[in-house]
């Protein structure tokens, strides 16, 4: 490797990486701070005692089993708002394995808020109780066992933010990497973390199912990559994405090592994003999973792969105007399949957690067709440009009405339920607010105007029409031999639609059974604020990110970050 | 844009809607507005309609609505709404539209007095004024993003209405008259993207698809849309998102029970307003982009609208539920407004938009009647209660005024409506004139059996005969309020059928206008003699 410099942390380096010195004080904070105690040391001979705080019996503030959760999501307030000041400053290198721009700062800005909305709803899913009773002999064996379960709540707080930081963390920097090693390094960082998150608890079957095989599945795929980075390593020599992008364009014609590397590093990508034939652990993850973090693997764990394949398929790869990628076609068919599985699998599934994760692999395939577009030669710059925005855009919407869905579903768990479309019944009457922004998710996922789902979509759908339509040709007399000129990329706008239309009947199914269907037995649900808190302002920024004055400050944002992926 | 009475009229209800339902929940001291929420909406409905008169009065002498080109009027800077899709927001009437917005801010009042004493009338009456605002957000956008928006958010008060004060199968009803009209809406709207998609390139305007939503620019340029096969798909989807709307054969299924469940003044408001919003967007949208479309598939117009009206009339004939016949009724005189189109003479066409004026003033006022019916006499059936004129003189002589009206009894708004389409229809096709004239004479059948089952034939010359859902008491007479409302909408019915060029000379001017700037030269292309 060239240039693995120094990281000197001065205070300019130290501003480039606030988000990430922040989380990282966070990690520490969380484990230090609830360990605080009275403990004091007696100076020899003397009667002098000088408190040393650690070690005793812990401090009143610091023996609140809530301190965890309360240091997390302060922590991902700050970098939340650390990373999306910094969108607009200039870029830095750091150290020669990253950098700090507009467009890694934009997405450390959508992990870190995914991130922050899930501490908010962890704060209500694996609730912490301050005065937490022991259980005692005579008490009844369920007693006892409910008592015992609260206290490996508190107990499991430290740990799961600590995870859920070091998500954070891998994610934000996974998005600064210019070099392909520090890339995959910091995608099993984030990916380590979710894994132990998705398998958390471990004492019900389903979770420890769902991490099992997450985790393996993970794994072979993260090693299929490995392998991917290390034939690439081989034909270059070197990792970082620039000369990777400059050794690829030199290229004459199509070297072996240099395909198989990429081929195989799509698997771990694809994985990530779960794309068809990769997306079979998804679905048992998601529902095995508690929902914030099922939310967090189908945005932020999906956004992280994105990046991911923006930076080596679309940064280095991309074809010149008028020149097909090697990849093209198969991503094309990917795509395609994906999305098709994806919503045949999601309009048979009873529950409502396997349907959202069957809708995230079917979104995706869209955001893939869209890719496949830049990688059909017919895009140019300013329509790869615009395929970018539109990808971006959505990756950041969805954070907003893939998450909420989750989280509403979270708040049903906070009872025991969620798992069976059964359990929604009868919200609209009971929680006429929750049901109505679980209504206002699925429309936007649908793709209905004027929420923000439909702008997304239209602007990819736009992309891929505006460079495929020109191809046909406009005098044909009728829809069929207009039809037979045309480009194949514009079937994928195509695609799309129809896979859009047809996505339409789950989502509307889920959003009808909470007004229509009566429910079996309706308690009332927790009051669980925060997490409410956390849908309503996923369900207003769903309808504000789609129309009006914040819809084009994203866009905006999001134009300036791409632009400056492109240079 | 506030010092623009479209915009007030359009975002004021639904704002003040809003607030009147979300306010009392928020604080616990609100109960008052609460109880003051039916006079505040019906006090805001009330100063819409004044605002649309004063407009009316105020701007009639000024338009020349024969001028197609700039014909909208009242149109003010637009408003940049989604800049980087081309979304703005810009409203303006034309003599297409105008008639419709003061039919809406008209209707919403006096549906509310109908049932002034609805059950929950602190969630009730905000509805109907959030439904105002969607209803006229429809007929004056002139962006077909916020078009369709305020097409979508309509559904949304009705589907309440429906499911909440409607009757027994309100369940059943509600989410067919979703699934239907949203489905259709959504074919419709990929046909507007296709559209959208191939509008000229307006980068300059800042949008970073090059693409925009103006209605004006996308009407234009649909003729730009590659193959005539493809232009014909996309009119196709619309006309199913707008003939799902109207509705007309063979969607029309969702509409007899949405009536029949929905409460009297959601069946007001749905037959009287939204049927017309599919009539609307079709020569709005359809026709007005795609004329070689339309008068390539005139026999399809020609086939749906005649089917429509033969299958609705002879339907009418079989039912015994009132609200149920009048549905079907509805269904019939949409088929009216598809011929009157496709005669594509501007007297059809003007026709088509009176029918719609007056199928808007005369419905309304028979799902009064039968919403008046089932209120006191705890029935829909025809033929269970006999001789209502010696208990309810009121309610028979409105029920009577309203038939008549609706069979097309000269003097009375909808035998203008008629008697144009029939005309223009037979300037066009000649003797085929005699299938919608014949069926005009089984709308008389069915409404005159039934008027004499309903109101007459009693054997006792003193008592009707009560139906049995009275259990044997006494029926109250229909409440003031309700009495008052049938009253207006008669006294409208009376005063169109007299005076029908208060709208009929706005709306012919249009047509002929309409006619030169798109369909003539269409016409000629297509070897259409016009």
């Amino acid at each position: 490797m060239t240039s693995l410099g120094q990281l000197d942390l001065d205070s300019e380096t130290a501003f480039a990486l606030l988000p990430e010195l922040v989380m990282l004080a966070g990690v520490l904070a969380i484990i230090v701070i609830p360990n605080l105690g009275d403990a004091k040391f007696r100076l020899p001979l003397t009667r002098i005692r000088i408190p040393i705080l650690v070690g005793g019996s812990r401090l009143e503030s610091t023996n609140d089993p809530r301190l965890p959760n309360r240091i997390a999501t302060l922590t991902f307030s700050v970098a939340f708002a650390a990373s999306l000041l910094m969108i607009d400053s200039s870029s830095e290198e750091v150290g020669g394995l990253l950098r700090s721009d507009a467009f890694s700062r934009l997405f450390s800005a959508i992990f870190i808020g995914a991130l922050l909305l899930v501490s908010a709803a962890t704060t209500h899913r694996i609730p912490a109780k301050q005065n937490a009773a022991v259980p005692k002999e005579d008490d009844s064996e369920s007693i006892a066992s409910r008592k015992i379960s609260v206290l490996m709540d508190n107990r499991r707080q430290v740990d799961f933010h600590i995870l859920l930081i070091m998500v954070g963390l891998g994610m934000s920097l996974m998005a600064m990497s210019t070099n392909l090693f520090m890339l995959v390094v910091c995608i099993e960082l984030a990916s380590l973390s979710t894994y132990v998150l998705v398998a958390f608890h471990k004492e019900e079957e389903v979770g420890g199912e769902a991490g099992a095989k997450y985790f393996i599945v993970g794994s072979a795929a993260s090693a299929v990559g490995i392998y991917g980075m290390s034939l690439l390593y081989l034909w270059s020599g070197d990792l970082a994405l620039e000369s990777l992008a400059i050794k690829w364009a030199e290229m004459q014609g199509i070297d072996p090592f240099a395909a198989f590397g990429i081929g195989l590093m799509m698997v771990a990508f694809g994985f990530k994003v779960s794309a068809a034939p990769f997306h079979l652990a998804a679905p048992d993850a998601y529902s095995g999973a508690s929902s914030p973090i099922s939310g967090l693997l189908a945005t932020a764990s999906k956004a992280m792969g994105f990046v991911a394949l923006f930076r080596v398929l679309v940064m280095i790869t991309a074809p010149d105007y008028g020149e097909e990628a090697s990849w093209f076609l198969m991503l094309a068919i990917i795509a395609v399949i994906t999305m098709t599985w994806g919503n045949l699998a999601a309009l048979t599934s009873e529950n409502p957690k396997r349907m959202l994760a069957y809708s995230s692999v079917a979104h995706a395939g869209y955001m893939l067709a869209a890719i496949s577009v830049i990688g059909s030669g017919l895009a140019g710059e300013e329509g790869t440009r615009i395929i970018l925005i539109a990808i971006t855009f959505h990756l950041a919407v969805l954070v907003l009405f893939k998450l909420g869905a989750f989280l509403v579903l979270a708040l049903l768990e906070t009872d025991g339920r969620g798992h069976r479309m059964e359990d929604l019944h009868g919200l609209g009457r009971k929680e006429p607010l929750i049901a109505g922004s679980m209504f206002l998710f699925m429309l936007s996922l649908a793709g209905v105007p004027p929420l923000s789902g439909f702008l997304s979509k239209l602007l990819m759908v736009n992309g891929i029409v505006s460079s495929s339509a020109d191809t046909g040709n406009s005098s044909a007399a009728d829809v069929y031999s207009w039809m037979d000129t045309v480009d194949p990329v514009f079937w994928l706008a195509a695609a799309i639609v129809v896979n859009s239309a047809l996505s339409l009947f789950y989502y509307l199914r889920l959003s009808l059974v909470m007004f229509f269907e009566e429910p079996e037995k309706s308690p009332r649900l927790k009051s669980a604020s925060s997490l409410r808190m956390a849908i309503m302002a996923c369900s207003i920024l769903t309808v504000l990110c789609g129309i009006g004055p914040v819809s084009e400050w994203l866009v905006s944002l999001v134009s300036t970050s791409i632009d400056s992926l492109m240079g | 844009m506030m010092n623009d009475p479209l915009s007030v009229i359009t975002l004021a209800p639904i704002a003040v809607g809003m607030a009147l339902l979300i306010l009392p929940k928020l604080t616990d001291s609100a109960e008052g507005l609460a109880r003051a929420s039916r006079a505040i909406s019906m006090g805001v409905s009330l100063a819409m309609l004044a605002i649309t008169t004063m407009v009316f009065l105020g701007e009639i002498g000024n338009i020349d609505w024969s001028d197609y080109g700039s014909g909208y009027s009242l149109t003010n800077d637009s408003f940049l709404l989604i800049p980087s899709i081309g979304v703005s927001w810009t409203v303006g009437i034309d003599a297409l539209s105008f008639p419709m917005v003061w039919l809406t801010t008209l209707l919403i009042p006096i549906s509310m007095l109908v049932e002034w004493d609805a059950k929950r009338g602190h969630l009730f009456h905000p509805l109907i004024l959030i439904m105002e605002g969607a209803l006229i957000g429809v007929f004056v956008s002139l962006d077909m993003f916020v078009f369709y928006v305020f097409w979508e958010l309509t559904l949304v008060p009705m589907f309440f209405l429906i499911m909440v004060w409607g009757g027994e199968d309100r369940r059943y009803a509600s989410l067919k008259f979703f699934i239907y009209t949203f489905t259709a809406s959504v074919i419709m709207l990929i046909g507007i993207l296709v559209m959208y998609l191939y509008t000229p390139d307006v980068a300059s305007s800042g949008t970073i698809t090059g693409h925009t939503f103006d209605l004006g620019v996308m009407v234009s340029s649909a003729s730009g849309i590659p193959s005539e096969g493809l232009r014909h798909l996309v009119w196709i989807m619309l006309l199913i998102g707008f003939a799902t709307k109207m509705p007309s054969v063979p969607v029309h299924t969702w509409l007899p029970d949405a009536h029949v469940q929905a409460p009297t003044a959601g069946s007001m408001l749905l037959a009287g307003v939204m049927l017309k919003m599919g009539a609307y967007g079709f020569l709005r949208i359809a026709v007005t982009a795609l004329p070689e479309s339309t008068i390539a598939f005139i026999p399809l117009l020609l086939f749906l609208g005649m089917v429509s009206l033969v299958y609705g009339a002879w339907v009418c004939m079989g039912q015994t539920n009132l609200k149920r016949m009048v549905a079907y009724s509805s269904v019939s005189h949409m088929g009216l407004i598809f011929l009157g189109i496709a005669t594509m003479q501007p007297l059809g066409i003007a026709g088509a938009l009176f029918m719609m004026f007056a199928h808007g003033i005369i419905s309304p006022l028979l799902f009064a009647v039968a919403g008046a019916f089932k209120h006191h006499y705890h029935t829909l059936e025809i033929g269970s209660m006999r001789g209502i004129a010696h208990h309810s003189p009121w309610l028979a002589g409105h029920m009577m005024l309203g038939w008549m009206a609706s069979l097309g009894l000269p003097l009375l708004a909808g035998f203008v409506a008629e008697v144009t389409i029939l005309i223009a229809f037979w300037m066009t096709f000649g003797w085929l004139v005699l299938l919608p004239a014949l069926t005009l004479i089984i709308t008389a059948v069915y409404y005159l059996t039934s008027m004499q089952k309903t109101i007459f034939e009693s054997d006792d010359p003193h008592h009707g005969i009560l139906p049995e859902s009275l259990h044997g008491e006494d029926p109250s007479d229909i409440t003031w309020h309700e009495n008052a409302g049938m009253l207006i909408l008669g006294a409208f019915t009376v005063l169109f059928g007299i005076l029908p060029f208060i709208f009929w000379d706005m709306m012919s001017d249009w047509s002929s206008g309409f006619m030169l700037e798109f369909l003539t030269q269409a016409m000629e292309s297509e070897g259409v003699k016009p």
